[in-house]
């Protein structure tokens, strides 16, 4: 008999357990990674949603949230504290927000943003397989977004094409914050030198590029490798995962 | 320009053996029962790393919170105890840059570790790399803490940290200078940092 189908929390969609092949990784890691079936929304938060959270958690709202937690940039595009205005519409991805937001915000949900595997793992299925990777039509179009600056005035999430799993717009909205950020690695040539992050690290487990064409992936890696907790941004927002 | 990434090919396991904790080590409660009584009652600042609410647990297996640091300068610097190459050697930089300080400057400042590993570095472990070190107990501050807060404390820290399959730890090396207030003043990246330049910051700090 199968299973009973698990009671999602609205809105997200089950991810079954599958293989990620990481883009970068340490010259003892696997070549593949179990990723364990988890949760995701299939949707991006948007800016409406955001603004319940901070009705309901005033520590984040613009003028209350402490520095360490956000720099300045936190919230930028809304009017005020409860009023996010013309220039964020409540049916767009919340963007200028932190991960430290984004985690809070996830944590108040009861759920977690998703690891790097994760949405990788997640973002490889194209519309019509779990693993999109050698689907050049998919691909052509992952890239075309990558090569495309953000649009001044985001669209509205659910604009694009469902994956595989029913998730939309993991591609060609919003880059999105996941929950070990700060693992990537990727300093110095891959995203020009500069100031400390270019700075040594202790390779324990030093890194190598699994798919060097798989550009999409390399320009993720990277940028998340310029992140640092607090930033916010205008076309980073996030997702939440749960555990099964 | 080359990614500068030193590679540790680190054996994995703590070196075990006579590493033992120390019983009759009590300096811990002694420092404890002899924090200044007035605790500093003003709100902390915006930027302070101790609004973090995060338990940890030092080596005496106690809970602690890092807004008990506060009143006296940290240098931060996070680590794992079975690291056998750039921890060690960061750890004996600080130590060396604790004793070239003038005693009324060293009495002021403390040196804080705390572990990437969760797992491996328990109360134990890291008293053992306390008695291992040499690492005064009135001074240093060695703490374990759940991944959650390892994520959080390296977050705001800028510190990347990935374990490998493994169990080893790929990490930016930073040691950080916190002021009494828990905000950070100064991060030295790498493994040689300028000492003469850490102990004018650390002075300046402790006579501001």
């Amino acid at each position: 008999m199968a299973c009973e189908a698990e009671t999602l929390p609205e809105g997200m969609v089950r991810i079954p357990t599958g293989i990620y092949h990481p883009f970068f990784r340490a010259t003892n890691d696997p070549k593949e990674i179990t990723v364990k079936g988890f949760a995701l929304d299939m949707l991006p938060v948007t800016i409406g949603e955001f603004l319940e959270f901070v009705r309901t958690h005033p520590q984040w709202q613009r003028s209350r949230v402490k520095h360490l937690f956000a720099d300045d940039s936190y919230l930028k595009n809304w009017a005020g504290d409860l009023v996010p205005g013309a220039n964020a519409p409540l049916d767009t991805p919340v963007t200028f927000v932190s991960w430290f937001a984004a985690r809070a915000y996830a944590e108040s949900k009861g759920k977690r943003l998703p690891t790097v595997a994760e949405w990788e793992y997640a973002a490889q299925a194209s519309p019509t397989e779990a693993d999109g990777r050698n689907d050049t039509a998919f691909k052509r179009k992952v890239l075309e977004w990558y090569s495309t600056p953000a649009p001044e005035k985001l669209a509205a999430v659910g604009s694009g094409p469902a994956n595989f799993y029913g998730v939309r717009d993991l591609h060609g909205l919003v880059w999105e914050w996941v929950l070990d950020f700060n693992t990537a690695m990727v300093t110095g040539d891959s995203r020009g030198d500069g100031g400390i992050d270019a700075q040594f690290f202790c390779g324990a487990g030093s890194q190598g590029a699994q798919n060097p064409d798989d550009f999409p992936a390399f320009m993720r890696y990277g940028f998340r490798s310029s992140l640092k907790a607090d930033y916010c941004v205008h076309n980073l927002g996030f997702r939440c995962a749960k555990d099964l | 320009m080359k990614t500068k990434v030193l590679v540790c090919t680190a054996a994995l396991f703590l070196a075990a053996g006579s590493l033992f904790a120390d019983e009759s080590d009590t300096n811990a409660v002694h420092r404890s029962c002899c924090m200044p009584a007035v605790v500093p009652s003003k709100p902390l600042t915006d930027k302070s790393l101790y609004q973090l609410d995060s338990t940890w647990t030092n080596d005496d297996g106690k809970a602690f919170q890092l807004s008990s640091l506060r009143g006296r300068p940290q240098i931060v610097v996070m680590f794992f105890a079975s690291c056998q190459f750039t921890c060690p050697l960061t750890v004996v930089r600080l130590k060396q840059l604790e004793a070239a300080l003038p005693p009324e400057i060293q009495a002021k400042v403390g040196f804080t570790l705390v572990s990437f590993d969760s797992v491996r570095d328990t109360p134990t472990a890291l008293k053992n790399y306390r008695t291992q070190h040499a690492l005064s107990s009135d001074a240093w501050t060695l703490l374990n803490g759940s991944p959650n807060s390892v994520l959080d404390l390296a977050a705001v820290l800028g510190v990347k940290f990935k374990q490998d399959a493994q169990g080893q730890f790929s990490h930016s090396n930073l040691i950080t200078l916190l002021n009494s207030e828990g905000e950070i003043v100064h991060q030295f990246a790498g493994l040689n940092p300028d000492n003469q330049q850490m102990t004018a910051e650390i002075k300046k700090l402790v006579e501001h």
